[in-house]
């Protein structure tokens, strides 16, 4: 539906503001026009949340420098293209598109306006004009899948995932090699939502997974604590991803695997001011302050909370790679031979599952 | 095996709740010759405000009326469109809710994301805690157990009561009804008010029971779902509960069958709850004479009331 609450009562700031059509390099008294596109709701928690909190770090850092067009909940396709013309039109300088599913409308509305830069998330599209960015959030899962190692005592962890895309398919890897790393035995199941926003399901998905057998969740891009909820209310331990969510899990939640955009956004946002921009890929982790371990649960006993942050330590300093071979797929083929790391590129267009995931990717 | 069983019992009984409390207000409403299609708004708009009321420290009890009264307002919206202005009935109704669904999405603003503590489940003791069929049966919240019996209200008026006999006289042929006296118009109101207030009922049953959060899209096309209940169980309380209880079930088998791990396309799966509701309802109903009369033969037509 039409969800677009701060584009009206801003575009009369815009007017008043922005160039018309693309943007010349602003001079340093104009203030440049960044569009920022979510795919769900800001709320207190979630994926939007940590876009927008990028967002508050940019206006901090920058003050008038910068004015800001927040539009949220756009779903992917021809809202997405939309609601992408339409700030094109209004004259912004830098549009942040925040979720997979805009970049081949991005793409295109970056090759119409050369002189817009654009920021995108989780894709794999690079232009002069267009960049792109992504977590290493695969650190934060091995660790936080040593902990789930440590803790499950039915060796079964469920995931509640929304789509099967290369990072997720990361992350539920990355999750499960830590995990087995330090529990031989431990298996996990993934239920796909085919939906990146629906409380509801995920809910029920967790539940499901529970009645089967799981004793621990991992809740991948799930915007709203509702997976967290349901493992407190049910008594089992949940990790989540993007925001921490201890408080919606005080007993309950076993880590949570914190995002952070502030820094790459200030450095983004002060390249289009200074017209250094340059269409390149960010793999931001555990070094670059973009990916955290948070809120380790006190219930790991000394030994494994030590063993969870030496894990920590040296993937921030490089010395583990948590693809780090031998690595066997679901189908008992070696992916990666012994003492061999996966490059970025295999990574970011993973399509397979490693042994001990207990569910097909769909095709 | 015996868990996955009781979590898809108890499961399908709690997921087909606020199914169960819209689709006996549409009822109603289809009988009386009205088509709402506003009903994601009105269940929208229900759920919203139940959920800011408990947010805010109110009782759950309060906070159930005021999802009502909030689905019953806007219908009034919608009856004074289709009955004061002779609005088109399909137009006036897909209007209406989007309306609600927008203005959910604005009263919610502040509480987006939030969560609060649900309404609990009752607890029987040694009945709740029988295998598999305990909690399903004994140990659900309130508006489970409020919901079957809305069905069996619902029925009962329908088919036993003067009134329900007048509302389908209404809504087989409200020239008719006109002729001999009734108000035609009134009783569409009546109905339509009483479909936004269950509307509003099953909204709210679903942020404060089933997902107690608040989120916009929350309501996830269950209006619409609610719609094709109705239509395709025959406008009869009995194939609708059917209908819900096989949605539930199968939304919920679908999660099951992926945790087991079987490989069927997930996206298959996803649909499966709507193939199989709409195929076995139409074909539990597919009898031409029977279906003439259940089917209100105004139903979405505007009736010019006699000057």
């Amino acid at each position: 539906m039409f969800k677009n609450p701060l584009l009206a009562p801003l575009a009369g700031a815009l007017l008043g503001t922005a160039a018309l059509g693309g943007a010349a390099p602003a001079a340093a008294a104009d203030p440049i026009t960044i569009g920022y596109v979510y795919p769900s709701p800001a709320g207190d928690v979630g994926w939007a949340r940590e876009l927008d909190n990028g967002r508050q770090a940019v206006e901090e850092a920058l003050g008038d420098r910068v004015t800001s067009v927040v539009v949220e909940n756009v779903p992917e396709g021809p809202d997405a293209a939309r609601v992408m013309n339409q700030l094109a039109t209004q004259g912004a300088d830098l549009i942040m598109l925040g979720s997979f599913g805009y970049m081949n409308d991005g793409i295109k509305l970056a090759r119409r306006y050369p002189d817009i830069d654009f920021i995108h998330a989780s894709g794999y599209q690079l232009a002069d004009n267009f960049a792109n960015f992504q977590t290493r959030n695969y650190e934060s899962a091995y660790a936080a899948g040593q902990a789930a190692g440590f803790v499950t005592e039915s060796d079964d962890i469920g995931m509640v995932a929304a789509y099967a895309i290369p990072e997720i398919v990361g992350l539920i890897n990355a999750f499960t090699l830590g995990a087995r790393s330090v529990n031989p035995d431990a298996t996990s199941r993934v239920v796909w939502l085919n939906s990146w926003f629906n409380p509801s399901k995920a809910q029920e998905s967790a539940r499901s997974l529970i009645s089967q057998g799981s004793d621990v969740i991992f809740s991948i891009y799930q915007d709203t604590p509702s997976v967290v909820t349901v493992a407190e209310e049910e008594g089992v331990y949940v990790v989540n991803t993007s925001s921490d969510m201890k408080a919606y899990a005080p007993e309950h939640l076993l880590a949570s695997m914190q995002i952070d955009w502030s820094d790459y956004f200030v450095a983004k946002v002060q390249s289009v001011i200074d017209d250094t921009f340059e269409g390149d890929a960010f793999y931001g982790g555990m070094a670059d302050g973009a990916v955290s371990v948070e809120s380790l649960s006190e219930d790991l006993s000394d030994e494994q909370r030590a063993t969870v942050e030496a894990t920590i330590a040296a993937i921030a300093d490089a010395s583990v790679h948590p693809f780090t071979g031998p690595i066997v797929d679901q189908s008992g083929e070696t992916r990666v031979a012994e003492g061999e790391t996966l490059d970025d590129a295999a990574i970011m267009s993973m399509d397979w599952l490693v042994d001990g995931v207990q569910t097909r990717l769909p095709n | 095996m015996t868990e996955s069983l009781a979590f898809l019992l108890a499961g399908t009984l709690a997921a087909a709740t606020p199914l169960l409390f819209a689709a006996m207000g549409e009822v109603v409403v289809e009988k009386s010759g009205v088509l709402n299609l506003g009903i994601e708004g009105m269940m929208a708009t229900g759920a919203v405000t139940g959920f800011v009321i408990v947010a805010q420290g109110g009782a759950p009890g309060t906070a159930l009326a005021a999802g009502a009264l909030a689905g019953a307002l806007l219908s009034c919206v919608f009856g004074a469109l289709v009955l004061v202005f002779l609005a088109h009935q399909v137009a006036a109704g897909l209007a209406v809710g989007i309306l609600g669904l927008g203005a959910s999405v604005q009263i919610g603003k502040a509480f987006e994301g939030r969560t609060i503590a649900p309404i609990p489940r009752i607890d029987l003791g040694p009945l709740s805690e029988l295998p598999v069929i305990g909690r399903a049966l004994f140990g659900q919240t309130p508006m489970v157990y409020a919901a079957l019996v809305s069905v069996l209200l619902v029925w009962w008026f329908l088919n036993r009561s003067r009134a329900g006999l007048v509302v389908r006289a209404v809504g087989e042929s409200p020239s008719a009804a006109d002729a001999i006296g009734y108000p035609v118009a009134w009783i569409r109101f009546a109905a339509i008010c009483f479909g936004g207030a269950m509307a509003g009922l099953g909204g709210a049953s679903l942020t404060l029971a089933y997902t107690p959060l608040w989120a916009d899209g929350l309501i996830a096309g269950r209006g619409w779902i609610v719609v094709a209940l109705v239509v395709f169980g025959a406008w009869r309380p009995g194939r609708i509960l059917l209908g819900a209880w096989l949605f539930g079930a199968v939304s919920l088998l679908e999660l099951t069958l992926q945790g087991i791990g079987l490989a069927i396309p997930s996206q298959l799966l996803s649909a499966l709850p709507y193939l199989v509701t709409i195929a076995v309802l139409a074909i539990i109903s597919r009898d031409p004479r029977r279906l003439r009369l259940d089917q209100p033969v105004s139903l979405g037509r505007t009736h010019v009331p006699r000057a």
